[in-house]
Protein backbone atom coordinates (compact mmCIF):
# COMPACT_ATOMS: atom_id res chain seq x y z
CA UNK A 1 0.00 0.00 0.00
CA UNK A 2 1.41 3.25 -0.70
CA UNK A 3 0.25 6.46 0.70
CA UNK A 4 -1.30 9.14 -1.57
CA UNK A 5 1.49 11.82 -2.92
CA UNK A 6 0.21 15.01 -0.84
CA UNK A 7 1.40 13.26 2.69
CA UNK A 8 4.83 13.20 2.52
CA UNK A 9 5.90 17.05 2.53
CA UNK A 10 3.22 18.19 4.34
CA UNK A 11 3.90 15.66 7.28
CA UNK A 12 7.53 16.65 7.01
CA UNK A 13 6.87 19.96 7.49
CA UNK A 14 4.08 19.65 9.96
CA UNK A 15 6.75 17.20 12.17
CA UNK A 16 10.21 19.01 11.72
CA UNK A 17 8.93 22.64 11.75
CA UNK A 18 5.61 22.54 13.71
CA UNK A 19 5.97 19.91 16.12
CA UNK A 20 9.33 20.52 16.97
CA UNK A 21 8.38 24.15 17.44
CA UNK A 22 5.51 23.27 19.32
CA UNK A 23 7.91 20.91 21.89
CA UNK A 24 10.56 24.00 22.18
CA UNK A 25 8.35 26.27 23.52
CA UNK A 26 6.28 23.54 25.99
CA UNK A 27 9.48 23.14 27.24
CA UNK A 28 10.60 26.97 27.66
CA UNK A 29 7.19 27.40 29.60
CA UNK A 30 7.07 24.32 31.84
CA UNK A 31 10.66 25.46 33.13
CA UNK A 32 10.22 29.24 33.54
CA UNK A 33 6.74 28.21 34.99
CA UNK A 34 7.92 25.98 37.41
CA UNK A 35 10.76 27.91 38.55
CA UNK A 36 9.04 31.45 38.87
CA UNK A 37 6.25 29.74 40.05
CA UNK A 38 7.54 27.44 43.01
CA UNK A 39 9.68 31.00 44.22
CA UNK A 40 6.25 33.02 44.05
CA UNK A 41 4.38 30.41 45.91
CA UNK A 42 7.30 29.85 48.67
CA UNK A 43 7.24 33.70 49.05
CA UNK A 44 3.66 33.80 49.18
CA UNK A 45 3.72 31.58 52.80
CA UNK A 46 5.77 35.06 54.15
CA UNK A 47 3.45 36.66 56.34
CA UNK A 48 4.31 39.92 55.00
CA UNK A 49 1.14 41.41 53.39
CA UNK A 50 3.08 43.82 50.80
CA UNK A 51 4.44 40.77 49.16
CA UNK A 52 1.45 38.70 49.67
CA UNK A 53 -0.56 41.27 48.02
CA UNK A 54 1.50 41.53 45.12
CA UNK A 55 1.99 38.11 44.15
CA UNK A 56 -2.03 37.42 45.27
CA UNK A 57 -2.25 39.96 42.69
CA UNK A 58 -0.12 38.24 39.89
CA UNK A 59 -1.39 34.86 40.59
CA UNK A 60 -5.49 36.43 39.94
CA UNK A 61 -4.56 38.48 36.89
CA UNK A 62 -2.93 36.14 34.61
CA UNK A 63 -4.56 32.98 35.89
CA UNK A 64 -7.72 35.29 35.29
CA UNK A 65 -7.16 36.55 32.01
CA UNK A 66 -7.89 34.18 28.53
CA UNK A 67 -4.12 33.01 27.96
CA UNK A 68 -5.12 34.58 24.30
CA UNK A 69 -5.60 38.38 25.42
CA UNK A 70 -2.19 37.69 27.44
CA UNK A 71 -0.46 36.84 24.25
CA UNK A 72 -2.30 39.94 22.76
CA UNK A 73 -1.16 42.07 25.34
CA UNK A 74 2.61 40.89 24.98
CA UNK A 75 2.70 41.06 21.11
CA UNK A 76 0.79 44.28 20.58
CA UNK A 77 0.23 46.11 23.24
CA UNK A 78 4.16 46.11 24.86
CA UNK A 79 5.77 47.12 21.16
CA UNK A 80 3.95 50.35 21.70
CA UNK A 81 4.59 50.54 25.17
CA UNK A 82 8.69 50.32 24.24
CA UNK A 83 10.52 49.61 21.49
CA UNK A 84 12.58 47.25 23.32
CA UNK A 85 9.89 45.03 24.19
CA UNK A 86 9.39 43.17 20.94
CA UNK A 87 9.54 39.94 20.60
CA UNK A 88 8.79 37.50 17.93
CA UNK A 89 5.54 35.13 17.89
CA UNK A 90 7.36 32.19 19.43
CA UNK A 91 8.88 34.17 22.57
CA UNK A 92 5.65 35.98 22.83
CA UNK A 93 4.10 33.26 23.09
CA UNK A 94 6.03 31.30 25.72
CA UNK A 95 6.33 34.39 28.06
CA UNK A 96 2.48 34.47 27.67
CA UNK A 97 2.47 30.49 28.81
CA UNK A 98 4.77 31.67 31.49
CA UNK A 99 3.15 33.44 33.05
CA UNK A 100 -0.29 32.10 33.21
CA UNK A 101 1.91 28.53 34.20
CA UNK A 102 4.22 30.42 36.83
CA UNK A 103 0.19 31.40 38.16
CA UNK A 104 -0.81 27.97 38.59
CA UNK A 105 2.43 26.32 39.69
CA UNK A 106 2.53 29.60 42.35
CA UNK A 107 -0.59 28.35 43.79
CA UNK A 108 -0.17 24.78 43.84
CA UNK A 109 3.50 25.60 45.67
CA UNK A 110 1.58 27.92 48.46
CA UNK A 111 -0.52 24.68 49.50
CA UNK A 112 2.86 22.46 48.92
CA UNK A 113 5.32 24.07 51.12
CA UNK A 114 1.92 24.78 54.03
CA UNK A 115 1.33 20.95 53.64
CA UNK A 116 4.53 20.47 55.48
CA UNK A 117 4.48 20.11 59.30
CA UNK A 118 5.94 22.94 61.38
CA UNK A 119 8.34 20.29 63.09
CA UNK A 120 10.24 20.88 59.66
CA UNK A 121 10.88 24.18 59.81
CA UNK A 122 11.75 23.94 63.44
CA UNK A 123 14.11 21.18 63.06
CA UNK A 124 15.88 23.43 60.21
CA UNK A 125 15.94 26.42 62.02
CA UNK A 126 17.28 24.60 64.97
CA UNK A 127 20.44 22.95 62.59
CA UNK A 128 20.89 26.67 61.64
CA UNK A 129 19.67 27.42 58.52
CA UNK A 130 18.36 30.71 57.52
CA UNK A 131 14.78 31.16 55.52
CA UNK A 132 16.76 30.42 52.37
CA UNK A 133 18.25 27.44 53.03
CA UNK A 134 15.36 25.99 55.06
CA UNK A 135 13.28 26.61 52.17
CA UNK A 136 15.61 25.13 49.47
CA UNK A 137 17.18 22.30 51.52
CA UNK A 138 14.65 20.92 53.76
CA UNK A 139 10.76 22.69 52.98
CA UNK A 140 10.80 22.46 48.92
CA UNK A 141 12.21 18.52 48.59
CA UNK A 142 9.20 17.53 50.38
CA UNK A 143 6.87 19.88 49.00
CA UNK A 144 8.05 18.59 45.29
CA UNK A 145 6.60 15.53 45.88
CA UNK A 146 3.31 17.01 46.52
CA UNK A 147 3.86 19.72 43.27
CA UNK A 148 4.68 16.81 40.97
CA UNK A 149 1.35 15.74 39.83
CA UNK A 150 0.00 19.37 39.37
CA UNK A 151 2.78 20.13 37.28
CA UNK A 152 2.53 16.90 34.53
CA UNK A 153 -1.23 17.84 34.45
CA UNK A 154 0.34 21.39 33.69
CA UNK A 155 2.52 20.42 31.00
CA UNK A 156 -0.54 18.62 29.50
CA UNK A 157 -2.19 21.94 29.34
CA UNK A 158 0.89 23.83 28.23
CA UNK A 159 1.24 22.03 25.16
CA UNK A 160 -1.86 21.88 24.12
CA UNK A 161 -2.61 25.55 24.85
CA UNK A 162 0.84 26.34 22.52
CA UNK A 163 -1.81 26.06 19.95
CA UNK A 164 -3.04 29.45 20.89
CA UNK A 165 0.41 30.62 19.63
CA UNK A 166 -1.26 29.99 15.80
CA UNK A 167 -3.52 33.28 16.39
CA UNK A 168 0.00 35.42 16.51
CA UNK A 169 1.24 33.34 13.48
CA UNK A 170 3.88 31.68 15.34
CA UNK A 171 4.99 28.58 13.14
CA UNK A 172 3.84 25.59 16.17
CA UNK A 173 2.26 22.44 15.10
CA UNK A 174 -1.36 24.19 14.25
CA UNK A 175 -0.15 27.04 12.39
CA UNK A 176 2.09 24.65 10.22
CA UNK A 177 -1.17 22.22 9.88
CA UNK A 178 -3.09 25.45 8.74
CA UNK A 179 -0.50 27.07 5.74
CA UNK A 180 -0.54 23.12 4.39
CA UNK A 181 -4.28 22.96 4.33
CA UNK A 182 -4.28 26.68 2.75
CA UNK A 183 -1.66 25.40 0.21
CA UNK A 184 -3.57 22.18 -0.73
CA UNK A 185 -6.85 24.33 -1.33
CA UNK A 186 -4.72 26.87 -2.92
CA UNK A 187 -3.57 23.70 -5.80
CA UNK A 188 -7.44 22.41 -6.02
CA UNK A 189 -7.01 19.83 -2.93
CA UNK A 190 -9.42 19.36 0.14
CA UNK A 191 -7.19 17.90 3.08
CA UNK A 192 -8.44 19.43 5.69
CA UNK A 193 -10.00 17.12 7.91
CA UNK A 194 -6.83 14.66 7.32
CA UNK A 195 -4.56 17.15 8.29
CA UNK A 196 -6.47 18.94 11.17
CA UNK A 197 -7.39 15.44 12.43
CA UNK A 198 -4.00 14.28 12.37
CA UNK A 199 -3.10 17.18 14.82
CA UNK A 200 -5.63 16.19 16.85
CA UNK A 201 -3.78 12.68 16.83
CA UNK A 202 -0.37 13.91 17.83
CA UNK A 203 -1.94 16.21 20.78
CA UNK A 204 -3.70 12.91 21.87
CA UNK A 205 -0.73 10.88 21.44
CA UNK A 206 1.57 12.99 23.95
CA UNK A 207 -1.24 14.20 26.50
CA UNK A 208 -3.31 11.00 27.01
CA UNK A 209 -0.24 8.89 28.78
CA UNK A 210 0.65 12.63 30.47
CA UNK A 211 -2.71 12.37 31.91
CA UNK A 212 -2.77 9.10 33.32
CA UNK A 213 0.44 9.73 34.91
CA UNK A 214 -0.67 12.54 36.87
CA UNK A 215 -3.47 10.66 37.99
CA UNK A 216 -1.09 7.66 39.11
CA UNK A 217 1.02 10.23 40.59
CA UNK A 218 -2.24 11.55 42.20
CA UNK A 219 -3.29 8.29 43.68
CA UNK A 220 0.55 7.25 44.73
CA UNK A 221 1.97 10.31 46.36
CA UNK A 222 -0.88 11.90 48.19
CA UNK B 1 2.43 64.10 42.55
CA UNK B 2 3.08 63.41 39.05
CA UNK B 3 2.57 59.99 39.09
CA UNK B 4 -0.80 60.73 40.79
CA UNK B 5 -1.22 62.75 37.79
CA UNK B 6 -0.19 60.58 35.32
CA UNK B 7 -2.51 57.68 36.59
CA UNK B 8 -5.52 60.52 36.26
CA UNK B 9 -4.64 61.64 32.88
CA UNK B 10 -4.45 57.73 31.60
CA UNK B 11 -7.51 56.83 33.02
CA UNK B 12 -9.15 59.72 31.57
CA UNK B 13 -8.11 58.14 27.77
CA UNK B 14 -9.55 55.46 28.67
CA UNK B 15 -12.71 56.76 29.67
CA UNK B 16 -13.03 58.68 26.64
CA UNK B 17 -12.01 55.23 24.64
CA UNK B 18 -14.79 53.63 26.47
CA UNK B 19 -17.02 56.50 25.64
CA UNK B 20 -16.45 56.56 22.29
CA UNK B 21 -16.54 53.17 21.39
CA UNK B 22 -19.20 52.29 23.92
CA UNK B 23 -21.55 50.04 21.48
CA UNK B 24 -19.72 48.17 19.82
CA UNK B 25 -17.97 46.72 22.97
CA UNK B 26 -21.14 46.26 24.68
CA UNK B 27 -21.79 44.01 21.53
CA UNK B 28 -19.36 42.42 22.34
CA UNK B 29 -19.38 41.85 26.03
CA UNK B 30 -23.10 40.98 25.15
CA UNK B 31 -21.90 38.32 22.65
CA UNK B 32 -19.17 37.19 24.89
CA UNK B 33 -22.04 36.80 27.74
CA UNK B 34 -24.86 35.10 25.28
CA UNK B 35 -22.06 32.47 24.10
CA UNK B 36 -21.26 31.50 27.37
CA UNK B 37 -25.16 31.12 28.83
CA UNK B 38 -25.78 28.74 26.29
CA UNK B 39 -22.38 27.04 26.53
CA UNK B 40 -22.75 26.54 30.10
CA UNK B 41 -26.32 25.49 30.31
CA UNK B 42 -25.15 23.13 27.81
CA UNK B 43 -22.22 22.05 29.25
CA UNK B 44 -24.37 21.88 32.64
CA UNK B 45 -26.85 18.95 31.42
CA UNK B 46 -24.00 16.92 29.39
CA UNK B 47 -22.13 16.83 32.84
CA UNK B 48 -25.45 15.84 34.86
CA UNK B 49 -26.24 12.98 32.34
CA UNK B 50 -22.62 11.87 30.99
CA UNK B 51 -21.38 11.89 34.93
CA UNK B 52 -24.06 10.19 36.30
CA UNK B 53 -23.78 7.58 33.41
CA UNK B 54 -20.20 7.32 34.38
CA UNK B 55 -20.74 6.72 38.35
CA UNK B 56 -22.89 4.33 37.90
CA UNK B 57 -21.65 2.65 35.23
CA UNK B 58 -24.38 2.13 32.64
CA UNK B 59 -23.11 -0.03 29.90
CA UNK B 60 -22.47 1.34 26.62
CA UNK B 61 -23.40 5.09 27.61
CA UNK B 62 -20.63 5.10 30.13
CA UNK B 63 -17.83 3.37 27.84
CA UNK B 64 -18.77 5.90 25.06
CA UNK B 65 -18.95 9.34 27.73
CA UNK B 66 -15.44 7.83 28.68
CA UNK B 67 -14.13 7.82 25.04
CA UNK B 68 -15.50 11.47 24.34
CA UNK B 69 -14.20 12.60 27.81
CA UNK B 70 -10.74 11.60 26.74
CA UNK B 71 -10.60 12.52 23.42
CA UNK B 72 -11.59 16.38 24.39
CA UNK B 73 -9.36 16.61 27.34
CA UNK B 74 -6.05 15.38 25.68
CA UNK B 75 -6.49 17.78 22.14
CA UNK B 76 -6.07 21.23 22.25
CA UNK B 77 -9.59 23.14 22.07
CA UNK B 78 -8.48 25.31 19.20
CA UNK B 79 -7.99 22.20 17.03
CA UNK B 80 -11.29 21.45 17.93
CA UNK B 81 -12.44 24.63 16.51
CA UNK B 82 -10.79 24.57 13.84
CA UNK B 83 -12.47 21.00 13.44
CA UNK B 84 -16.14 22.17 13.23
CA UNK B 85 -15.44 25.59 11.14
CA UNK B 86 -12.82 24.82 8.68
CA UNK B 87 -12.83 20.82 8.21
CA UNK B 88 -16.13 20.29 8.76
CA UNK B 89 -17.05 22.15 5.24
CA UNK B 90 -15.04 19.20 3.41
CA UNK B 91 -17.88 16.98 4.11
CA UNK B 92 -20.86 19.68 3.61
CA UNK B 93 -21.16 20.87 6.74
CA UNK B 94 -20.90 24.03 6.94
CA UNK B 95 -21.34 25.80 10.52
CA UNK B 96 -22.19 29.53 10.81
CA UNK B 97 -19.76 31.40 13.06
CA UNK B 98 -22.19 31.72 15.85
CA UNK B 99 -22.79 28.20 16.23
CA UNK B 100 -19.10 27.29 16.46
CA UNK B 101 -19.13 29.06 19.39
CA UNK B 102 -21.16 28.28 21.56
CA UNK B 103 -21.00 24.50 20.44
CA UNK B 104 -17.20 23.97 20.42
CA UNK B 105 -17.54 25.73 24.44
CA UNK B 106 -20.10 23.62 25.46
CA UNK B 107 -18.70 20.19 23.97
CA UNK B 108 -15.18 20.92 25.85
CA UNK B 109 -16.92 22.45 29.10
CA UNK B 110 -19.28 19.36 28.78
CA UNK B 111 -16.31 16.48 29.03
CA UNK B 112 -14.65 18.64 31.52
CA UNK B 113 -17.79 18.43 33.59
CA UNK B 114 -18.28 15.22 33.12
CA UNK B 115 -15.38 14.45 35.15
CA UNK B 116 -16.62 17.30 37.70
CA UNK B 117 -20.28 15.49 38.10
CA UNK B 118 -18.63 12.02 38.33
CA UNK B 119 -15.96 12.85 41.04
CA UNK B 120 -18.85 14.53 42.66
CA UNK B 121 -21.29 11.95 42.45
CA UNK B 122 -18.64 8.73 43.32
CA UNK B 123 -17.73 10.80 46.81
CA UNK B 124 -21.17 10.42 48.32
CA UNK B 125 -20.78 7.39 51.08
CA UNK B 126 -22.85 4.33 49.94
CA UNK B 127 -24.30 4.63 53.56
CA UNK B 128 -26.59 7.51 52.64
CA UNK B 129 -27.71 5.90 49.36
CA UNK B 130 -28.40 2.86 51.53
CA UNK B 131 -30.27 5.01 54.04
CA UNK B 132 -32.15 6.33 50.76
CA UNK B 133 -33.12 2.92 49.75
CA UNK B 134 -33.80 1.58 53.42
CA UNK B 135 -36.16 4.80 53.17
CA UNK B 136 -37.99 2.62 50.30
CA UNK B 137 -36.93 5.03 47.19
CA UNK B 138 -36.07 3.44 44.08
CA UNK B 139 -32.88 3.79 42.00
CA UNK B 140 -34.00 6.73 40.25
CA UNK B 141 -35.67 8.36 43.66
CA UNK B 142 -32.79 7.43 45.35
CA UNK B 143 -30.83 9.25 42.84
CA UNK B 144 -32.45 12.35 42.58
CA UNK B 145 -33.22 12.78 46.03
CA UNK B 146 -29.58 11.85 47.82
CA UNK B 147 -27.03 11.62 45.26
CA UNK B 148 -27.61 14.26 43.04
CA UNK B 149 -27.87 17.29 45.60
CA UNK B 150 -24.89 15.87 47.74
CA UNK B 151 -23.04 14.87 45.26
CA UNK B 152 -23.93 18.23 43.45
CA UNK B 153 -22.72 20.24 46.07
CA UNK B 154 -19.75 18.24 45.75
CA UNK B 155 -18.83 18.90 42.35
CA UNK B 156 -20.09 22.73 42.48
CA UNK B 157 -16.56 24.32 43.22
CA UNK B 158 -14.57 22.17 40.13
CA UNK B 159 -18.23 22.70 37.57
CA UNK B 160 -18.28 26.66 38.76
CA UNK B 161 -13.97 26.48 37.70
CA UNK B 162 -14.94 24.76 34.51
CA UNK B 163 -17.88 27.85 33.37
CA UNK B 164 -14.90 30.36 34.31
CA UNK B 165 -13.01 28.66 31.64
CA UNK B 166 -15.58 28.12 29.20
CA UNK B 167 -16.12 32.09 29.54
CA UNK B 168 -12.06 32.62 29.02
CA UNK B 169 -12.63 29.70 26.08
CA UNK B 170 -14.91 32.16 23.86
CA UNK B 171 -12.45 34.31 22.87
CA UNK B 172 -10.66 31.83 21.07
CA UNK B 173 -13.75 32.54 18.53
CA UNK B 174 -11.33 34.90 17.54
CA UNK B 175 -9.96 32.77 14.98
CA UNK B 176 -13.13 32.09 13.22
CA UNK B 177 -14.13 36.31 13.55
CA UNK B 178 -17.21 35.93 15.70
CA UNK B 179 -17.35 39.49 16.95
CA UNK B 180 -17.59 38.81 20.50
CA UNK B 181 -15.11 40.83 22.91
CA UNK B 182 -11.77 39.32 21.96
CA UNK B 183 -12.31 39.87 18.44
CA UNK B 184 -14.25 43.19 19.19
CA UNK B 185 -11.21 44.96 20.76
CA UNK B 186 -8.83 43.82 18.44
CA UNK B 187 -10.76 45.36 15.32
CA UNK B 188 -11.36 48.54 17.75
CA UNK B 189 -7.63 48.85 17.98
CA UNK B 190 -6.90 48.13 14.50
CA UNK B 191 -9.33 50.91 13.78
CA UNK B 192 -7.83 53.17 16.51
CA UNK B 193 -4.68 52.68 16.81
CA UNK B 194 -5.24 53.44 20.48
CA UNK B 195 -3.55 50.10 21.60
CA UNK B 196 -2.89 50.47 25.35
CA UNK B 197 -6.10 51.31 26.31
CA UNK B 198 -7.76 48.41 24.14
CA UNK B 199 -6.18 46.22 25.74
CA UNK B 200 -6.36 47.90 29.03
CA UNK B 201 -10.47 47.33 28.78
CA UNK B 202 -10.25 43.92 27.44
CA UNK B 203 -7.99 42.98 30.34
CA UNK B 204 -10.62 44.64 32.74
CA UNK B 205 -13.41 43.85 31.49
CA UNK B 206 -12.63 39.91 31.53
CA UNK B 207 -10.52 39.92 34.99
CA UNK B 208 -14.10 41.64 35.93
CA UNK B 209 -16.14 38.58 35.05
CA UNK B 210 -13.75 35.75 36.18
CA UNK B 211 -13.45 37.36 39.33
CA UNK B 212 -17.11 37.66 40.13
CA UNK B 213 -17.83 34.22 39.15
CA UNK B 214 -14.69 32.75 41.54
CA UNK B 215 -16.20 35.01 44.28
CA UNK B 216 -19.30 33.39 43.49
CA UNK B 217 -17.39 29.96 44.32
CA UNK B 218 -17.41 31.04 47.76
CA UNK B 219 -20.84 32.61 48.65
CA UNK B 220 -22.23 29.71 47.32
CA UNK B 221 -20.04 27.21 48.93
CA UNK B 222 -20.89 28.93 52.72
CA UNK B 223 -25.16 28.93 51.18
CA UNK B 224 -25.13 25.52 50.09
CA UNK B 225 -23.10 23.40 52.69
CA UNK B 226 -24.39 20.07 54.00
CA UNK B 227 -25.59 20.50 57.30
CA UNK B 228 -22.81 18.48 58.83
CA UNK B 229 -20.22 20.72 57.09
CA UNK B 230 -21.33 23.51 58.43
CA UNK B 231 -21.14 22.79 61.99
Amino acid sequence: MTLPDWIEPVARYMLEEGLANTLKVSAVALVGSALIGITLGTLLTIHFLPTRALIRLYIEVWRGLPILVTIFIIFFALPSVSDRLRFDSLTAAAIGLILWGSAQVAEATRGAVQSIPREQHEAAAGLGFGWVGRHVFVILPQALRRLLPPIVGLLVNIIQNTTIAQVIGAPELLETAERQVERLTFEGEQHAIEIYGAVMVVFFIISFPLTRLAAYLERRLI
Amino acid sequence: MTELLFTLAFLGEVWSFVEENADELAAGLRRTLTVSAIAIAGAFAIGLVLGAARAYRIPVVSQLAAIYVEIIRNTPILVQIFMLYFALPQVGIRLEAFTVAWLSVMIWGGAFNTENFRAGFEAVPARYREAGLALGFRGAGTFLNVTLPIGGRIALPSSINTYISVVKNTSLMYVIAYPELTTTALQINALTLETVETFTVLAVTYLVIVWTLSASIRLLEGHLALPEDAR
